[in-house]
C-alpha cells in the first residue's frame, strides 16, 4: 500500500479524473473531498464490505432453504 | 435462446432478452454479470440465477413485500449506467436469505434493474444509523 501525508486542503490525484481533497481534519475524523467521474463507484469500506458479506450468505440458497423461506413468507 | 447449466434447477433455456446484464456485477460477485429472474407461482419471491456459475443464485422480492417502506434515492451516477430515462422502467429487488426463522433482506444493497433495457446493478447504500 502507497502511504502519503497530506495536510488540510491538500490533494491527490489517482490518475487523470479522480481527485481526492483533505477537507479538514477533526480529532479522529478526515473529511475527504472526492471528484471522480459518474460511472465511478464510491463506497464506505464497512458498508460495502457488509453487502459483500450478505451476499456471500446469500448465494447459495438451497431448495429445501427456499422451501422453508416460502413457507415462513407466506405466513407473514 | 440460451442454454445454460444450473445445480438446483438443470439445464436451463431462456430466450435472450430475458437476460439482465449487471455490467459491474454484483458485490463480491464481479465476474458473474449475466443473470436470469425466475417468478414463481404463488410466491412473491423469486430467484435471481447467475448464467455464468450454476451455484450461484439469490432469492430477491420487491421491498413491498417485506418492508413497510423503502425509500431509495437512485444517484444520478446510477441512472447513467442504468441508461435510465423513465422512472417506470426502475424496478428494486431486494436480496433474501434467512437466519433462525427469520427472513433477512440485504437492505444495504438492493438491486437495481432498468427493466426495459434489462441492465442491473446493485447499489451500497450508506446509512447513518445502521
Amino acid at each position: 500500500m502507497l502511504v502519503l501525508t497530506r495536510k488540510s486542503d491538500e490533494a491527490l490525484r489517482i490518475g487523470n479524473d479522480i481527485k481526492i481533497t483533505i477537507v479538514e481534519i477533526k480529532g479522529n475524523q478526515v473529511r475527504l473531498g472526492i471528484e471522480a467521474p459518474a460511472h465511478i463507484a464510491i463506497y464506505r469500506e464497512e458498508i460495502y464490505e457488509k453487502v459483500k458479506a450478505e451476499n456471500r450468505l446469500s448465494a447459495n440458497i438451497s431448495l429445501e432453504v427456499f422451501r422453508k423461506i416460502k413457507e415462513i413468507y407466506d405466513k407473514r | 435462446m440460451i442454454s445454460f447449466h444450473t445445480s438446483r434447477f438443470g439445464t436451463l433455456e431462456v430466450e435472450e432478452d430475458k437476460v439482465i446484464n449487471f455490467p459491474y456485477g454484483l458485490v463480491g460477485f464481479a465476474n458473474l454479470k449475466r443473470y436470469i429472474l425466475m417468478d414463481h407461482r404463488n410466491t412473491p419471491i423469486k430467484w435471481l440465477q447467475a448464467i455464468d456459475h450454476p451455484d450461484v443464485a439469490f432469492l430477491v422480492v420487491e421491498p413491498k413485500t417485506i418492508l413497510a417502506e423503502y425509500p431509495i434515492r437512485i444517484d444520478s451516477a446510477t441512472r447513467h449506467s442504468l441508461q435510465i430515462e423513465d422512472d417506470d422502467d426502475i424496478a428494486v429487488l431486494l436480496i433474501i436469505r434467512v437466519e433462525e426463522d427469520k427472513i433477512i433482506p440485504n437492505i444495504h444493497g438492493p438491486l437495481v434493474i432498468n427493466s426495459r433495457l434489462k441492465i442491473g446493478a446493485q447499489l451500497v447504500l450508506y446509512a447513518e444509523n445502521n
